[in-house]
């Protein structure tokens, strides 16, 4: 790969990629960035965590814990036991 | 403790928060006021109905945290039963749901620090970054994710990340806490959250692909 020092406004791979966590959290225009204009290589990765990051902020609860846990925060609740020490998993044990 | 310290910090009206993102993920319940104000003055039954509004959201969160179910059960009985102890602390300078959530965060946190696993403790040195360096290897040619991943298959690449990244993606890019406060939950230095959750994005960027590429073959 050919480093073009001279030329600052053009970075390598390796450059912009170890910008981009900056750049990501800067909120900058990244499409701004002259590097992705030519390099479609960082432009998908680019592509990619922007849209990793927008699927996780959709992601919603969609569990529901098991009724033993409420049945097991009744039980310490009536013992008054300090909630550290005693647990789900302990009773199964 | 750190948890009560954690809590009390989270009771200032100083403190930033994730408002947008956690409103959105939290929108206010009919009735919850009613609730916590008899839950507060000893009333079982509306502790109760707190339990039922809110243990699917607390739960999801000890389990996306943990990765584990079992821990995930156990860490919200623990959670709601010091909602039970500290209810009455709650004085409404924050959302009902926000003081919670950071309740029950800190309760994994403690608990993962007590297991003394080096998951909460983010420096990179106890994390010898895998392979980090710049992309090569992928093609401009090679598909990109836009618009392919569902969210079961986004669900399961999270519980697959190594837990110190887990912690930062799930409070950051899930949870939506800013990484000032992610640095302070999970004593670190905010380059170092930051850093972890690019790290994060880039390992569930490869989990993803692996999973298309293997898709594709099938
Ligand atoms: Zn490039």
């Amino acid at each position: 790969m050919i480093v073009l020092r001279a030329m600052d406004k053009i970075m390598t791979c390796a450059e912009f990629q170890e910008k981009l966590p900056e750049l990501f959290e800067s909120q900058a225009d990244l499409g701004a960035q002259e590097h992705l204009k030519s390099c479609e290589m960082c432009a998908a990765l680019v592509r990619d965590l922007e849209y990793i990051a927008a699927q996780a902020r959709l992601l919603l609860p969609i569990h529901d814990p098991s009724p033993a846990v409420w049945e097991h925060i009744q039980q310490a609740i009536r013992r008054g036991d300090e909630p550290d020490v005693k647990s789900v998993s302990a009773g199964r044990k | 403790m750190a948890v009560e310290r954690f809590v009390l910090m989270n009771a200032g009206p100083s403190q930033p928060r994730p408002a947008t993102q956690h409103l959105r993920r939290n929108p206010p319940i009919a009735g919850e006021q009613e609730a916590i104000q008899r839950a507060q003055s000893g009333d079982s039954r509306a502790f109760e109905t707190l339990y039922a509004m809110h243990k699917r959201r607390v739960y999801s969160l000890c389990l996306r945290m943990l990765g584990n179910v079992a821990e995930a059960e156990d860490l919200t009985q623990e959670a709601f039963l010091q909602l039970y102890r500290k209810i009455g602390t709650f004085r409404g300078d924050s959302a009902f749901s926000t003081w919670l959530h950071r309740l029950a965060v800190n309760v994994v946190l403690m608990h993962l620090r007590r297991k003394g696993l080096p998951q909460v403790s983010l420096e990179e040195t106890l994390e010898p970054a895998q392979d980090d360096g710049p992309r090569k290897d992928i093609g401009a040619r090679d598909l990109t994710l836009s618009g392919s991943i569902d969210r079961v298959t986004l669900e399961r690449a999270i519980e697959n990340l190594p837990p110190g990244y887990r912690l930062v993606f799930v409070l950051h890019d899930v949870e939506g806490y800013e990484h000032n406060e992610i640095a302070e939950m999970l004593d670190c230095s905010i380059g170092n959250s930051k850093s972890q959750l690019h790290k994060a994005r880039m390992k569930l960027r490869d989990l993803l692909r692996t999973g298309q590429r293997k898709e594709q073959i099938a």
